[in-house]
């Protein structure tokens, strides 16, 4: 029962990804762009529950990012393979919860995300070949790579201790 | 000799009779002279109490305010005619719908703002959002309570634009950052050049977009871009800090 309920905790967690992204708290945000909430929650869940939950995780949680963005770019393929490799590294083993690890996972995460938009923001849409590839992605995906990474050591260490705490009441 | 002593001592006694009536005269000259100052401004000062007050002031100014909104009027219904009988589409200051933003994010991935007002409230696809001083962005897509703007600063955002001055017809197109860039279709001619501090607007012959939306100025311009200019647009409206924005039907 203990252990059902932090899961549901878990995931209710899960929902508060669009809304944190939708609220975008300006007092967390580094030259205007606030940290990537889909990589901090995915980081943890990947890493406790392995590779087919946290590629799945990534799928549903990019299906939300998608419909909640304007069209252009999807989330979706990254956001399955980061699920896909943090749960393969999870299951390496404990010493991955340690927090200067987690910041630089979710920090390496965040780049993959920006990366992965801008190229297909850059390749897919036609204005975008007029600005030299589009030197704002860069400082977009620069900035939210390092808050995330600052973020990462205090909510991905809070949510994995949730996890923890119920395996240890099992 | 005793009767001339006498004549003098008569004489000096009329001179102190009279002097009230030279300072007099002389004060008349000096008010001749400074052309009546003194009275003007002893009586302005006495009479200030009773001067037109503020209530007076206030009547003058809304009569011209209303002069001028009733001027206003009628060279808009004029508009209108004039753009029905060029079977122009129109809009109007009727059709403005006030929402809040309730979620921004001006400056990530996504340049988009989603709005407190959807489909309930008279919201479509495609209505043009405007921020004080100016078009910002076009609904993307609406729910029942809630409506996505894209920005123009967006990436992908595209929306046809015109110098009024030059009357040449451009393509604004987002690129991400603060400014959009603006891409001329056509060479301007040697008489007619546009020029850095340029106004851009939604063309008056846009049928797309509520017509003649003021959009933003001309920033910086590249003439010698092929096959035409191009510039960097600043926005009037800056959608970073717009709490409130209207709607226009079109």
């Amino acid at each position: 029962m203990v252990r059902f309920q932090r899961r549901q905790a878990f995931i209710f967690c899960a929902f508060l990804v669009p809304f944190m992204t939708l609220a975008a708290p300006s007092w967390l945000t580094l030259s205007g762009i606030g940290p990537s909430w889909v990589v901090l929650w995915l980081l943890p869940w990947s890493l406790e529950y392995g590779p087919f939950s946290g590629a799945l995780a990534g799928l549903y949680l990019g299906l939300v990012l998608d419909g909640i963005s304007l069209d252009g770019a999807t989330h979706i393929p990254v956001l399955i393979a980061l699920g896909f490799w943090w749960g393969c590294i999870g299951r390496r083993g404990p010493l991955i919860d340690r927090s200067l690890i987690l910041g630089l996972l979710a920090l390496i995460g965040s780049v993959l995300v920006g990366l992965s938009l801008w190229v297909q923001i850059v390749f897919f849409q036609e204005s975008a070949l007029l600005n030299a590839f589009y030197m704002w992605g860069l400082r977009n995906m620069l900035a939210q790579a390092i808050i995330t990474g600052l973020a990462a050591p205090v909510v991905c260490s809070w949510l994995l201790l949730l996890a923890r705490r119920r395996r240890s009441s099992l | 000799m005793g009767g001339s002593n006498r004549s003098v001592i008569y004489g000096w006694r009329s001179l102190r009779r009279l002097w009230p009536w030279l300072l007099v005269a002389f004060s008349l000259c000096i008010v001749r002279w400074s052309k009546g100052a003194v009275f003007l401004d002893t009586y302005a000062f006495l009479t200030r109490p009773f001067w037109p007050g503020t209530a007076q002031r206030d009547w003058i100014k809304n009569g011209t305010q209303l002069e001028q909104e009733s001027r206003l009027r009628l060279l808009e219904a004029d508009n209108q005619r004039l753009r029905a009988m060029l079977s122009l589409k129109s809009s109007s200051k009727a059709g403005l719908i006030s929402a809040a933003v309730i979620s921004r994010s001006p400056n990530g991935w996504w340049q988009q703002i989603v709005l407190g007002k959807g489909s309930t409230a008279g919201i479509a696809q495609g209505d043009a959002v405007l921020g004080p001083g100016g078009l910002i962005g076009i609904i993307q897509s609406v729910t029942p309570i809630t409506a996505r703007v894209r920005l123009l600063t967006a990436p992908g955002s595209r929306i046809g634009v015109w110098n009024p001055r030059t009357k040449r017809h451009g393509i604004l197109l987002g690129i991400g950052t603060n400014r959009p860039v603006i891409r001329f279709l056509d060479k301007d001619s040697k008489d007619s050049k546009s020029l850095s501090g340029d106004l851009l607007s939604t063309s008056p012959a846009s049928t797309i977009l509520p017509p003649n939306l003021p959009v933003g100025l001309i920033q910086t311009l590249d003439e010698q871009a092929i096959p035409a200019p191009e510039g960097i647009v600043q926005l009037i409206a800056a959608p970073e800090a717009i709490d409130w924005v209207q709607i226009q039907k079109f």
